[in-house]
């Protein structure tokens, strides 16, 4: 930004009486310039495609299906169970216990899956089916490497 | 309403679960997916339904499912994700570039 104003240009405006100033003139309203516009080419004005490339609702049920038993096995016995149920057990009150641990677990999960979105956007395709399948690979040998110490 | 209960559960689980690998799990799988909101509630109804029964059966819950074998095939399937996304997401890719 290189504008200096210099107080040199500073000129006082004639300074009219503003009380006629917003009386409209009876030439403002010529419709000269004014055609009427043809709606049929706005009409066709395609939308902007933002939403990603529809699912079908099977296919969308075996996403769900597939996440949904995978997390579920990976999940039972695991630490946050573990935590709930002692609390659960320890408080006496399970259904508070379970209204706090089942809000941050819908938290967590919102959370990473807004992430694994951030990220698509950003990586391409197919480095992050490569980085995808490594994070699994890893989760499944935590779960091995559980069974194994257990 | 026990709030600090409450919120004491919550930041108990929020935090050990933050990186966790469920979240690994659920950030992977939502990067490759196709249908965010699939993944979500079907990471959310499986994580819900799990504290439910760890609420519920309390320390049954161990003693009730082969918490071994549960887990080998939790594991298994996440493998088979991952050679899923390896494999056919190749053939993906070269289809895509022919």
């Amino acid at each position: 930004m290189v504008s200096v104003k210099s107080s040199i240009s500073f000129v006082t405006p004639p300074s009219e009486p503003s009380t006629f100033a917003n009386c409209p003139s009876p030439e403002a309203e010529s419709s000269i310039e004014a055609p009427p516009e043809r709606q049929s080419e706005n009409s066709s004005q395609e939308l902007p495609s933002e939403s990603p490339p529809e699912v079908s609702l099977a296919k969308e049920l075996q996403i769900f299906f597939s996440t949904f038993i995978t997390i579920f096995l990976a999940e039972l016995g695991d630490k946050t169970q573990v935590t709930t149920l002692l609390m659960s057990a320890e408080s006496h009150a399970p259904w508070v216990v379970f209204a706090g641990a089942g809000a941050a677990l819908v938290a967590t999960s919102l959370l990473g899956v807004l992430v694994g979105h951030w990220l698509s956007k950003r990586v391409s395709q197919r480095t992050l089916e490569v980085a995808a399948a490594m994070m699994l690979l890893t989760v499944s040998l935590l779960l091995v490497w559980d069974v194994v110490q257990a | 309403m026990d709030w600090h209960l409450l919120g004491l559960s919550f930041a108990t689980v929020f935090l050990s679960e933050l990186g966790d690998k469920s979240q690994l799990a659920a950030i992977a799988l939502s990067g490759s997916g196709k249908s965010l909101r699939a993944i979500f509630l079907g990471a959310s109804a499986a994580l819900l339904l799990a504290s439910f029964l760890g609420v519920i059966l309390g320390e049954g819950a161990s003693q009730l499912l082969p918490t071994e074998w549960v887990k080998t095939i939790a594991a298994i399937g996440f493998a088979g994700i991952a050679i899923k996304l390896l494999w056919f997401g190749e053939q993906e890719a070269e289809s895509e570039q022919t």
